[in-house]
């Protein structure tokens, strides 16, 4: 089973997933403009209910906005299963104390790897703060193309075991292996973040990264991600 | 015949990268590219007074899968424009690779140019580390574009992650500019690039041997190029820009 662990709620993510062959997918709602993301987020409900069988939704909220904890807490009762943090495009640091009171026990995607509001060290700071729930940073917790974010990433899974990334851009296969080779497999999932990325893309970098074993590659491209959702294989077929 | 317009051979105990040339042809092989362009991570004259034999002696290992491009300091003047004359005239070096994130050296900076220029002379192509960080943006290479109308200057990683737009619109208005696509995430924005400027302005590099070579061609066939334009990208291009050198 191929789960992608982030696409967003966009026109086309059906096809895009049945052209990719990937079975199924945690789907975030995007940047909210001109409204709060509590329409987003009935929006992602009513998406995951209309592909019951193929999606799973998460929550996102805006921890500076009056109300977030409340609007994350209202969309447990839609069914979400988790949340979705986006320092940069919602404009607060992911290690500010405002961050905490719209955390639960769910499991957290983190857009990380943003300059000044979510460096893979900063996602740190929270994961640490809160050891009983698991982060899942996007982008292997680093956006650079010198591959300079690399060591941080690194010190982020190394101080932090509950702190997962995603394979979402990373071009550096040393990075993907490296992951893979110091801390295991289970901390590593494939995600794709469509629209933003290409899922065919994206699934070459764990499909084709020479130094993975088949049971890691399954464990990437779908268990690690089908065990932190409790969803099984049955399920998907 | 494919090429790949940038690969490394180096050593940074610091980082952890060990990037020798024959990882560079294993991984060529098993993505069937006939030759590849290295050079190193770090620049002569300093932090590595060998770097230009280092990569001398990776191409001389495998004679005729690898060409050379010197990343040159500019911070040493006469002695970085030696330093790259050596390299072209003696050494069959094709063309020079400036980071500036790692030589804290802007593109457009009178040292920065001066190579830049020393380069054209020769016909011979600037390649330039082009993506988010400050000094590497495309709209700061772009007015080193402007400064060397006479030079071809490529845009490795043609932006990045988030400067990818800004990359294809200077070269827009900068006729010498060319894109390499490598490590660079969107497939559609390679196909952007060339229906925007043309085919013969876009290379296919993969930033090896680190990153996949065999992804990134693949990275260029998602595009959907038409055969010519696509032939063009993964090797027509480079294929030009090397023999041009003299």
């Amino acid at each position: 089973m191929i789960v992608d662990s982030l696409v967003f709620a966009a026109d086309g993510l059906v096809a895009a997933l049945d052209g990719a062959g990937i079975d199924r997918a945690v789907v975030c709602p995007p940047r909210a403009r001109g409204h709060g993301y509590d329409v987003e987020n009935d929006r992602v409900a009513a998406l995951v209910a209309s592909h019951p069988e193929r999606l799973v939704g998460f929550a996102r909220v805006d921890p500076l906005a009056p109300g977030a904890a409340a609007e994350a807490e209202r969309a447990r009762g839609l069914g979400l299963a988790g949340l979705f943090l986006h320092p940069w495009e919602d404009a607060f640091r992911v290690a500010d104390p405002a961050v905490d009171a719209v955390l639960d026990e769910r499991p957290v995607v983190v857009a990380t790897g943003y300059p000044w509001v979510s460096e893979g060290l900063q996602v740190a700071e929270l994961a640490r703060r809160h050891p009983e729930t698991t982060f899942v940073a996007t982008n292997g917790a680093q956006i650079n193309i010198s591959g300079l974010g690399q060591d941080d990433a690194f010190l982020a899974l190394e101080s932090c075991p509950n702190l997962l990334v995603q394979t979402s851009g990373v071009y550096r296969e040393d990075f993907l292996e490296g992951v893979v080779a110091r801390f295991g497999p289970e901390r590593l999932l494939y995600a794709s973040a469509f629209p933003r990325f290409d899922p065919r893309l994206e699934l070459l970098r764990v499909r084709w990264a020479p130094g993975l074993g088949e049971a890691e590659r399954a464990a990437i491209l779908g268990g690690n991600a089908a065990a932190l959702l409790g969803l099984s294989g049955a399920a998907a077929a | 015949m494919i090429i790949d317009a940038h690969l490394h051979v180096d050593d940074i105990p610091s980082l952890g990268w060990k990037l020798a040339a024959s990882d560079c042809v294993r991984r060529l092989d098993e993505a069937g590219i006939e030759k590849g362009v290295v050079m190193t991570i770090v620049d002569a004259p300093e932090v590595n007074p060998g770097a230009l034999e280092l990569v001398a002696e990776a191409c001389a290992a495998f004679p005729g899968r690898l060409e050379a491009f010197a990343r040159i300091h500019p911070w040493y003047g006469d002695e970085s424009v030696a330093l790259l004359e050596r390299a072209i005239s003696e050494l069959g070096f094709k063309g020079l690779k400036l980071h500036p994130v790692t030589t804290i050296a802007h593109p457009a900076g009178e040292d920065t140019l001066r190579l830049i220029r020393a380069a054209a002379a020769h016909r011979a192509p600037t390649l330039f580390h082009c993506g988010d960080e400050p000094l590497t943006t495309p709209l700061a290479i772009a007015r080193a574009a402007e400064a060397c109308p006479e030079a071809t200057i490529v845009l490795g990683h043609m932006g990045g992650y988030f400067h990818v737009d800004e990359a294809i619109e200077a070269a827009e208005r900068h006729g010498n500019l060319v894109l390499e696509t490598s490590a660079m995430p969107y497939p559609a924005k390679i196909r952007e690039a060339v229906e925007r400027l043309g085919a013969e302005r876009v290379l296919y590099a993969s930033d090896g041997p680190a990153c996949s070579p065999r992804i990134e061609v693949e990275k260029v066939r998602l595009a959907g190029l038409d055969p010519e334009a696509e032939r063009k990208v993964l090797g027509e291009n480079a294929a030009r820009l090397l023999e041009a050198v003299r």
